[in-house]
């Protein structure tokens, strides 16, 4: 009975794995054989993939919840093994109370996403483009979730942050869309460099990046951490940066709103929902070296407070649909990192959930927003109040006027970041741009400004 | 150089001129078709394509290539090209050009193959990389290739022998040294030794090296015009683009102070104006940009000085060294640099009763001051930051314009890759080049800049108008030719708004039966006003965005329901401040979090009913929806007492007696609808319904200002059937049996639905004869929405009619659509005359029908001049809207919808941040082929004529070509176009017309656009 359960477990279990993987290997597969499917061709493997991932999750939720399970580690072995380092790459996935509502969170989401971007998109010239970046995203998505080391979560994020990426810069032709998406890539970036510190700490800790052995074997979210305090504090902080940088929390928010430049589906399933996440997700998953350091736990709720509070203001001052739901979205994720920072897990991911939901479907039906004015007013039977500045009870008239310029100014971050993190190394290239000019002048012999080949019209040798 | 003598008047004169070209789009919920450069119809059409590249930076045409795909589908004939060049080239055309051919096969030669001029460094690629000195271009004949083969051949021997025969080379031999150093190494031996693959690449190379050469000698480049903005300039020398600084900071504050209550918070001190709006704004200390730095000094140093945001603009020109005759085009620049949000600014200053929250009069002024300062600032930050220029920022242009060799449009290597293909294409052998004399090639040169890419963008348009002209002219004349069809009793008289949309709706109803007559007005029914809804809060205009009404119309809720109504209002109320409370919660912090969590995971269910079962669940919410919509009985509150005054107030609503006697008459006399009464006569106005969509209104009537015009309808029907107006009616020659009956009626547009008003007031004698008509109709929404699903590419073709019209329908009820339905897209066409004259013609859903009755008109064709008067800026208007947003989508048009973010509830940016995006969308044009729209009037030409000289709106439009026009004798099919200021006889270019039983039958199988065609059950 039991050995009937475990294999049915693997192999719905491999199933919800797979299907993302075959969805995006074919997609991405075609194309360097010239092959190019039709829309519809597209929006039928997609919604197959996804349709039988989903139920695959589904099936799984049903079978553990009935028989009591809470756990079931599905491991793929370790691909890379360096035994005098210490070291083995183990891809492992793990179905638990924590990843198993966010793995059907992602896959009814996606294959909402998936059947709405079917239409949105017809007839586009990045149709192909868009299905094989979301493959990429939901692929990226599902890894994450299920992810039972931290390589492997590492992988699923990369995904997902690429994806985001090329996805926020999918009308490439313009060129805000290409500045926001490497802006995006660029935050990434920074909070990549603090997870993957984070991982090689794991790995020195415990000499594994599985979070069994760090976390403890028992299951979500019961665990306790197998170290001390100030490693948990050094591991946790690390995780802590690459959680603001993929939740968008200070100082990094100023990307979440940038990244609206995509096709409105996208916005909706990446930003405004599930990808945000994504930060409060590993902070769930790493839960137990919260336990261990209050000092860590008062940072997660010290930046999830600053975070909301800001996002808060500044959703008020926002004029456009999709920034104000930005920020909204910004401002709920930051409490659930507070959530998580008290130690209500079962409330942060209920949260979570709840708030995905919702944000999703609100950032699909942003571009109704004037109907839907329209159709409060009629109800209401007038104008809908515009409270002004300056009549809040608490705040005195002057600093009103303050906090709107900051709130509108988005906190001055990005200013922040671009003049004190991005710009040293902006000089830092210039000057090395710079110096390779003058090298490579002096090797040519000439100045490379202003050369414009002088080409004979017809060279010799074409016609002897 | 500028001084501080500019007169303040004149400069503020300067600015209110420039901002004529401004995008003339106001808000997004009252969608107006205006053409969107009616700012230059001052001039004639040609003229101003020839400008707008410069001014807006727009195409002005579509891309060559698109023109050439055209052209091998035969959409565009070269019968027609050629008649075209010949028109522009007049005597000319026969002219030799080097003596190799006339200008004429020159100019056709250019536009029937894909001449290829790529930038220069894509052209050095090709020659040293591509095959294009190894084989002929593809589309070279092969008899042309034999020829050229040959001649090759021979020269190549001809220089040979006189090599050896140690005899002088011709000029063209010695002067080139790429064929000199040819000549040296050739040998019998080697020449002996070559193959077929070789000869031709021997006689490329030469035809190269001969072009390349002897262009270059004659080139003389064009200079082109130095763009007038600093930032331009700035922008060519250091790449770096400093309106994308300044942009940051303006799009987000324009938002904020146009914001009609989107935000929670609103911007403080926008009651003070722009200026000071602005400088408050920036007045706190705050971390900025680093070329910001200074503008909190410079914004209060101009407080300080108390200057006015006027003066500030010419201390700011005076400071830029902008110099007087420059003035205007400066200005116009920069308000264009960010056209979206200075047009918005700029029309809710001067149209305030289109919006809530109006602009104060000057914003426009104050606007342009405060992006003046900026400009200099980021000009003065970036000139030094990248060029080290710390001089006055007058002289930066003169700096930067040393620093920048303006690149030419055209340069002589793509001019010698153009004779270089062209050579091929015509069979000019390398000998032949090489005997033509320097003068020979000048002109060439000469010819070849002339025939610009937009000179043969304008011929291939031309071409193409000409043929949807005369396919046009061609189908009225025949179908006139025949007698028109009469109908001495009709059953049933519709009257449709003149959309293009309901040509087809117009045409099924007529194929199904015989006795149904139509007619065509514009939308709003000669009675323009404010409407509200029963369940409405605002007023909201419906007429054409030209008029401002004067009178109010309210629906009010029968006497009778008038508790009922009240309990639901209130229900509504309740319901709408909950979901007000919820929907702001979600956006904050402590209630978002509870909304969230609490009601979070219910999203779903709307979420996914919503996409994966549209259609059902708009179902459901329309059922659901009923019980709180206001009772279904309710009247227009039409009538006024002819003692008060006309007001928004609720006393003051409504027209007197006379008044709508006047609007009645005139409506009726204006389509000929003055005898021959059917006992039932239906007025249709039209709306539309979809989802997720902010360019919903583009969708509404155009002749309402973008809203659902049934109550226009209704009110003209409830005036007909009141018996003091056809008494007054019949006091004026009018006479309406009493037993015709007169009803309002909306059809919907994207789902085919057919709404009817006031029906419980319907006489019993008239329900046989309604229900008659309903079967009728019903049968002609599936037939209409066949029609229309033709063109919908997520539409089989084989789609049949009952699913055609749940296909429609589910379009309007998906939240995922972008294209719910195609609005007036493919409109080329408006005729105004009689239908009976072009009764049974399928036009295709492109033409505008407009009813006129030229006998029931009186003798100075004042009936025309009304109709004209509306009909022809309206028509042009939408036409122009969709011609230019298909010409160039992302320059006129708003670009594709998938990004758009709706911005202070006015309008739509691009992503996250960006300019407002005006016009249409690609989503709504994508199968829009443009061209100018063609006015076929029944009329003589000395009315016309009349007219145009009258009313100076329709000359500009007429005179300058912004639209064409044609007029059809009232009593004979003759035809005379209006061409160069004058009515000229128009010759049918064919006598036939293909004639089918019935249009499913001319259209199924087909997407395109089609050939017209009789039909003829």
């Amino acid at each position: 009975m039991i050995d009937h359960v475990a294999l049915f477990l693997s192999m719905t279990g491999s199933i919800s794995v797979v299907s993302p993987i075959l969805l995006f290997a074919i997609l991405g597969i075609l194309p360097i054989f010239g092959c190019r499917l039709g829309e519809r061709a597209i929006a039928n493997l997609t919604q197959g993939c996804v349709t039988i991932g989903w139920c695959a999750s589904i099936s799984i939720l049903c079978v553990m919840w009935t028989l009591d399970l809470y756990k079931m580690p599905l491991g793929i072995g370790n691909w890379v093994e360096i035994p005098e380092e210490h070291f083995h790459l183990e891809i492992k996935f793990i179905f638990d109370r924590l990843s198993i509502p966010f793995l059907i969170l992602t896959y009814t989401l996606c294959g909402v996403i998936g059947a709405f971007a079917t239409r949105y998109l017809h007839r586009d010239i990045g149709y192909y483009r868009f299905f094989l970046f979301y493959a990429m995203f939901l692929l990226g998505m599902v890894l994450s979730s299920l992810a039972g080391t931290i390589e492997t979560l590492f992988l699923g994020w990369e995904l997902v942050g690429l994806s985001s990426a090329l996805l926020v810069a999918f009308f490439h032709e313009r060129k805000n869309p290409v500045r926001n998406g490497l802006r995006v890539w660029s935050v990434y970036r920074i909070s990549d460099g603090a997870f993957l510190i984070a991982a090689l700490a794991m790995h020195h800790l415990t000499g594994a990046g599985d979070f069994e052995v760090l976390m403890g074997a028992a299951p979500w979210p019961l665990g306790t951490a197998s170290c001390t305090e100030a490693q948990a504090l050094a591991v946790g902080l690390l995780l802590l940066i690459a959680a603001a940088g993929k939740s968008a929390l200070i100082p990094f928010c100023g990307w979440l709103p940038r990244a609206m430049e995509g096709p409105t589906p996208s916005s909706a399933v990446f930003y405004g929902a599930l990808s945000v996440h994504l930060g409060a997700f590993l902070l769930l998953r790493s839960s137990p070296l919260l336990d261990l350091s209050w000092r860590l736990r008062l940072a997660v709720v010290a930046l999830g407070l600053m975070t909301a509070v800001f996002a808060a203001m500044s959703t008020r001052v926002q004029t456009d649909v999709k920034s104000a739901l930005a920020f909204a979205s910004l401002t709920q994720v930051s409490i659930i990192v507070i959530e998580i920072g008290i130690g209500l897990r079962y409330l942060a991911l209920c949260h979570i959930i709840g708030h995905v939901c919702l944000r999703t479907l609100q950032l699909l039906r942003a571009p109704s927003v004037l109907k839907d004015y329209h159709t409060l007013e009629n109800a209401i039977g007038g104008r809908l109040a515009i409270p002004t500045v300056g009549e809040h009870r608490w705040i005195r008239h002057g600093w009103m006027d303050w906090l709107y310029r900051w709130a509108m100014e988005r906190g001055s971050f990005d200013i922040f970041l671009d003049e004190y993190i991005a710009g040293p190394f902006q000089k830092v290239f210039q000057w090395s741009d710079r110096n390779e000019q003058r090298w490579t002048d002096w090797l040519a012999g000439q100045s490379s400004k202003n050369c414009r080949g002088t080409r004979t019209p017809v060279d010799e040798n074409d016609l002897t | 150089m500028a001084d501080g003598n500019i007169d303040i008047a004149w400069l503020s004169n300067e600015i209110y001129l420039a901002a004529e070209l401004l995008p003339s789009q106001g808000p997004i919920t009252a969608f107006a078709f205006l053409n969107p450069l009616q700012g230059l119809e001052t001039y004639p059409f040609d003229n101003a394509m020839r400008m707008v590249k410069r001014i807006y930076g727009n195409e002005p045409y579509l891309e060559e290539s698109r023109y050439l795909t055209k052209f091998r589908r035969g959409r565009i004939s070269p019968d027609d090209l050629k008649i075209v060049i010949a028109n522009d080239l007049g005597v000319a055309a026969k002219r030799q050009i080097a003596g190799l051919l006339n200008l004429e096969e020159l100019r056709m030669c250019m536009l029937s193959h894909a001449i290829y001029c790529g930038i220069n460094r894509e052209l050095d690629w090709l020659i040293a990389e591509s095959n294009a000195l190894k084989h002929f271009r593809s589309d070279v004949f092969a008899s042309t290739a034999t020829v050229l083969h040959a001649s090759t051949r021979d020269w190549v021997d001809e220089l040979l022998q006189r090599k050896l025969n140690g005899e002088p080379q011709t000029r063209a031999v010695t002067s080139n040294p790429a064929i000199q150093s040819f000549v040296n190494s050739l040998h019998p031996k080697t020449r002996s030794r070559w193959d077929q693959g070789k000869w031709e690449s021997v006689c490329l190379s030469l035809l190269w090296a001969i072009s390349s050469v002897e262009i270059k000698r004659v080139f003389q480049a064009q200079s082109p015009v130095q763009p007038i903005r600093h930032r331009d300039n700035l922008k060519s020398v250091c790449m770096v683009d400093c309106d994308q600084w300044v942009h940051e900071i303006l799009v987000k504050f324009c938002a904020a102070f146009l914001d009609q209550g989107f935000a929670n918070w609103s911007l403080p001190n926008r009651e003070k104006g722009f200026f000071v709006a602005f400088a408050e704004h920036h007045r706190a200390r705050m971390m900025g940009r680093r070329w910001s730095t200074g503008l909190r000094a410079e914004l209060s140093r101009i407080a300080n000085s108390g200057i006015t945001p006027l003066e500030s603009i010419r201390e700011s020109l005076g400071l830029l060294g902008v110099s007087q005759a420059e003035t205007q085009d400066y200005l116009r620049a920069t308000m264009l640099a960010l056209r979206g949000f200075s047009g918005m600014l700029w029309q809710t200053e001067v149209r305030p009763e289109r919006v809530y929250l109006a602009s104060p009069p000057g914003t426009l002024i104050e606007y342009l001051a405060v992006r003046l300062i900026l400009d200099r600032l980021a000009l003065t930050h970036c000139a030094r930051q990248s060029l080290q220029y710390v001089g006055p920022l007058s002289e930066l242009r003169a700096f930067l314009r040393s620093k920048i060799e303006p690149e030419a449009e055209v340069t002589a290597e793509q001019q010698a890759y153009t004779v270089f293909q062209l050579a091929q294409l015509c069979g000019w052998s390398p000998k032949r080049l090489a005997s033509l004399s320097g003068s020979d090639w000048s002109e060439l040169s000469r010819e070849l800049l002339l025939f610009s890419s937009h000179e043969r963008r304008r011929t291939y348009q031309a071409a193409f108008e000409r043929k949807m002209i005369h396919q046009s002219l061609d189908a009225i004349a025949i179908r006139a030719s025949q007698p028109p069809t009469t109908t001495s009793n009709p059953r049933l008289q519709i009257v449709c708004c003149l959309d293009a949309r309901e040509e087809s709706l117009r045409r099924h109803l007529e194929e199904s039966d015989e006795n149904i007559q139509t007619f065509g007005i514009a939308g709003f029914f000669g009675t323009p006003m404010y409407y509200r809804g029963a369940a409405d809060a605002h007023f909201a205009s419906l007429a054409p965005i030209v008029m401002r009404p004067t009178h109010w119309v309210a629906e009010e809720v029968v006497y009778s329901f008038e508790n009922e109504d009240r309990n639901r209002a209130r229900a509504r109320k309740m319901i709408g401040s909950t979901s007000r409370r919820i929907h702001v919660g979600t956006r904050g912090f402590f209630g978002g979090a509870i909304v969230t969590t609490l009601l979070g995971p219910l999203a779903t269910a709307p979420l996914l009913s919503r996409v994966l079962f549209p259609r059902l669940t708009g179902a459901l919410h329309r059922t659901a929806s009923r019980f709180i919509a206001p009772p279904a009985v309710t009247r227009l509150h039409l009538e006024r007492a002819i003692d008060i005054a006309s007001s928004e107030r609720d006393d003051g609503h409504g027209f007197t007696v006379p008044e709508m006697a006047k609007m009645a008459e005139l409506a009726l006399r204006d389509i000929g609808l003055i005898s021959n009464f059917a006992k039932l006569v239906m007025f249709m106005g039209h709306g539309s319904s979809c989802l997720n969509n902010p360019h919903e209104s583009a969708y509404h009537c155009g002749a309402c200002s973008g809203s659902p015009g049934g109550p226009n309808a209704r009110a003209l029907a409830a005036m007909l059937n009141d018996f003091r107006i056809r008494r007054i009616l019949g006091e004026k020659k009018i006479h309406i049996p009493d037993e015709t009956f007169f009803l309002g009626a909306m059809h919907n547009t994207a789902t085919e639905e057919i709404t009817f008003f006031d029906l419980e007031l319907l006489p019993s004698s008239q329900i046989a004869g309604l229900r008659w008509a309903r079967e009728k109709f019903a049968q002609v929404a599936e037939r209409n929405a066949h029609e229309r699903c033709r063109r919908f590419e997520s539409a089989p073709l084989s789609i049949k009619p009952f699913e055609a019209l749940l296909h429609v329908q589910g379009r309007a009820e998906d939240l995922a659509q972008t294209r719910p339905e195609y609005g007036n897209s493919t409109n080329a066409l408006c005729f105004v005359g009689r239908r009976s004259r072009i009764r049974g013609l399928f036009l295709d859903r492109r033409s505008f029908l407009m009813s006129y009755d030229p006998t029931c008109d009186d003798g100075e064709s004042s009936g025309l001049a009304r109709i004209l008067k509306a009909v022809i800026p309206v028509c042009q208007g939408i036409n122009s809207l969709y011609t230019f947003s298909a010409m160039d989508s992302s320059g006129w048009g708003s670009g594709t919808k998938l990004p758009h973010n709706v911005t202070a509830m006015l309008g739509v940016m691009d992503g996250a941040a960006s300019d407002l995006r005006t016009g249409i969308p690609w989503q709504g044009v994508d199968i829009h082929e443009p061209v100018r729209l063609l006015f076929v009037v029944e009329s003589r030409p000395e009315p016309l004529l009349a007219i145009l000289d009258s009313n100076p709106t329709l000359a500009r439009i007429c005179r300058n070509h912004w639209a064409h026009l044609a007029i059809l004798d009232p009593d004979s099919s003759t035809i005379h176009r209006f061409i160069d200021g004058r009515f000229q006889p128009y010759v049918s270019q064919t006598m036939s017309l293909p004639v089918v039983a019935n249009s499913a039958e001319w259209y199924s199988g087909n997407r395109d656009n089609l050939p017209f065609a009789r039909i003829h059950p």
